[in-house]
């Protein structure tokens, strides 16, 4: 492949401007072994060739002193040109004062007279010309075609080599991000989406033109801009959403923005746009600040996370994760009455102790880990039934949940068909709990699932409803046999008039759908009234009891 | 036609005239009449005849490139000598000076008939 580029693999072609025929002939010959060599005899011959010829010249030899036109005058032409300022020139001088007025002009090199030995010559040719194409192929791929600004991949080379010449400097790396930059698209056109990136492209360059700063355009709508470190950003910011206000066309464009300032950790260049990434992401869809720092507590909650996700599977080996079970009282007899729980998971670290369900869960959830951690509530929920039965005599049934990635788990059914076999336990024991916003991904395939989990004699549970998008159409498709719902609404039900009748209308939808509704996190005698007298069936929360460990709640049971 | 043997007589540097023509001696030789026959001479006559500093110089400087790159030394020198007296336009007797040269040239000339 990289022949081609080298000397054999093309003829390149190479003018010689040089009034004196021994000169121009003693280059000739040194240079026709390689290239395809053409001469003039003055600056204006050259200049004429150089335009009517089709094929570019890869290297001009320039002579100074020529009749007609001289070789400064023909520097000038080429250099001013856009078509040929590209072409590298060597000029033909051992004037010390040529020389200098030639490299402000643009030269790329010097032979001196008399001339060095051929290969000398020679080697000078090829460096030059590979130098130039290398150039050229940098300068048209350094750049991002529609804003100007370089392209990532030369953008953190740059700052590597910055960095590396330049080492100890204090310096902060900046992320920019375009708030719903795809309605942008979607409303105005594509069109004038790329227009809005120019212009911020433009704006961003402006300013920012006062301090040493490289600005990239790293994807879509994500402009990076590594800079001397600033104290302070807010007049800039503040300039730059002038400046995007008086843009016409369009609605008004806000930016978020992160930075990572200078950061003098060992972190790779792209790490650390990666961080100033986190901080930006931190505003998205924040009116109130469109800027954020990136900070150590970033950083800490990065690596404590890692730590989480690393530590999972040994966590599951060791027993660290327990299974916490919160009962659940039916209602709808003269008093409470425990008949079944919530199994919920809990994780004992052994360095840093329990950890909240809520800063794992969403973390494994991200990552589909959410699946084994699910399993593993499965089977020691099933067990812990088995062990009611068998120690208490009683049957309690116990709701797991199902996440939404174990929808598309093929093993599902199976897995739980054998746990049930396994301990001899019942379908209806096992109380599937599937959280309200998987059915809006793919409802499909959800249907197609809940439906043979619920042919096998499984209840289902729609979890949280009312925390997100809810669609009453969920309700009559999904074959579902209780309505949790999400503890938001219990909360306010003594709160304003208006959450009491939507719960009201909620426990009586779900009464004419023959679906027992059970409401979460009640915590105070007036709530469970209410709820009581509007012909809610079960209830939870800390008003009974917290989630237990399977001692306690063993305990609590015995009690009756 | 002229041989080597003629231009190391004559003073010539063949040996580094030689390899600047990458050991080619046809080539090398072929040059030397391109050289004597260099039109630089006359001008360089012509424009001291007229005082013309200017036009003098660039003749000069041209035929030291020229005589430098062949490595014919006495040229070269000689060639070298007006170069710099005129680039610092200093008052030389560039008549006798420009008479040396062409005997030089002369002499090698008649090397080559």
């Amino acid at each position: 492949m990289d022949n081609f580029r080298k000397n054999n693999g093309i003829r390149r072609r190479i003018l010689i401007v040089e009034d004196e025929a021994v000169n121009r002939d003693i280059l000739g010959w040194i240079l026709e072994e390689e290239y395809e060599v053409f001469y003039a005899e003055n600056g204006q011959i050259a200049y004429d060739m150089i335009k009517e010829e089709e094929q570019t010249f890869s290297l001009i030899l320039l002579d100074i002193m020529m009749p007609e036109m001289d070789g400064y005058t023909l520097l000038q032409l080429l250099k001013k040109d856009e078509k040929y300022k590209y072409i590298p020139v060597i000029v033909l001088t051992a004037e010390k004062n040529a020389e200098v007025k030639s490299i402000k002009l643009g030269a790329a090199d010097f032979i001196k007279k008399p001339y060095d030995m051929p290969e000398v010559i020679m080697a000078r040719c090829e460096r030059i010309i590979e130098l130039y194409e290398d150039q050229r192929i940098i300068r048209s791929t350094e750049k991002d075609t529609l804003t100007g600004l370089y392209a990532k991949n030369y953008f953190y080379e740059y700052i590597k080599q910055i960095e590396d010449i330049g080492a100890g400097e204090e310096r902060d790396a900046i992320v920019i991000n375009v708030e719903h930059f795809s309605l942008i698209n979607e409303l105005y056109g594509h069109d004038e989406g790329d227009n809005v990136l120019k212009d911020i492209a433009k704006i961003l360059t402006d300013v920012f033109a006062d301090i040493r700063t490289i600005i990239c355009r790293f994807e879509s709508d994500t402009f990076c801009i590594y800079c001397d470190h600033q104290e302070d950003y807010s007049g800039r910011l503040k300039s730059i959403q002038a400046r995007l206000d008086e843009l016409k066309g369009s609605n008004r464009i806000r930016i978020r923005v992160g930075i990572n300032s200078n950061d003098r950790s060992e972190a790779s260049v792209a790490t650390r746009f990666d961080r100033a990434k986190s901080a930006c992401d931190r505003v998205r869809g924040d009116y109130t600040h469109n800027m954020a720092y990136y900070s150590n507590d970033l950083l800490k909650q990065a690596i404590y996370n890692e730590r989480l996700i690393n530590e999972i599977e040994g966590a599951i080996h060791n027993g660290d994760f327990v299974v916490y079970y919160q009962p659940k009282y039916t209602i709808s007899g003269d008093k409470p009455v425990l008949k079944s729980a919530e199994a919920l998971i809990r994780w004992k670290h052994p360095e840093m102790g329990m950890i909240s369900p809520g800063e794992f869960i969403p973390l494994f959830e991200n990552n589909g880990l959410i699946q084994e951690l699910d399993s593993y509530v499965w089977w020691r929920a099933a067990k812990q039934i088995r062990e009611w039965k068998d120690k208490i005599g009683k049957a309690v049934p116990v709701s797991v949940n199902v996440s939404r990635i174990d929808i598309y788990n093929p093993e599902l059914e199976e897995y739980l068909l054998g746990l049930l076999e396994k301990n001899k336990i019942n379908a209806d024991e096992l109380m599937l709990e599937i959280t309200e916003s998987a059915y809006s991904e793919n409802a499909d395939r959800l249907l197609e699932v809940v439906n043979n989990l619920k042919a096998k004699g499984f209840k289902i549970e729609m979890d949280d409803f009312g925390s997100g998008y809810s669609s009453l159409n969920m309700l009559t498709a999904m074959p579902i046999d209780v309505l949790k719902m999400d503890m938001g609404f219990v909360k306010n039900v003594t709160k304003d008039e208006k959450s009491k009748r939507l719960v009201e209308l909620i426990i009586s939808i779900a009464k004419y759908l023959n679906l027992t509704v059970v409401a979460e996190g009640v915590e105070e005698q007036e709530q469970l009234d209410i709820l009581r007298d509007m012909g809610c069936d079960v209830v939870q929360g800390f008003y009974f009891s917290k989630p237990l460990p399977p001692e306690e709640f063993e305990e609590l049971l015995k009690k009756g | 036609m002229i041989t080597i043997d003629d231009l190391n007589s004559f003073g010539a540097n063949t040996e580094e005239g030689l390899a600047r023509c990458m050991g080619k001696e046809a080539l090398y030789l072929k040059l030397i009449p391109k050289a004597i026959n260099d039109s630089n001479f006359e001008k360089l006559v012509e424009s001291v005849e007229k005082g013309d500093m200017t036009a003098s110089f660039e003749a000069a400087h041209a035929l030291k490139g020229v005589m430098g790159n062949l490595s014919l030394t006495p040229l070269f020198d000689k060639s070298s000598e007006i170069t710099e007296l005129l680039r610092k336009k200093t008052d030389a007797d560039y008549k006798s000076l420009t008479r040396e040269l062409l005997e030089m040239r002369d002499k090698l000339k008649s090397l080559c008939d």
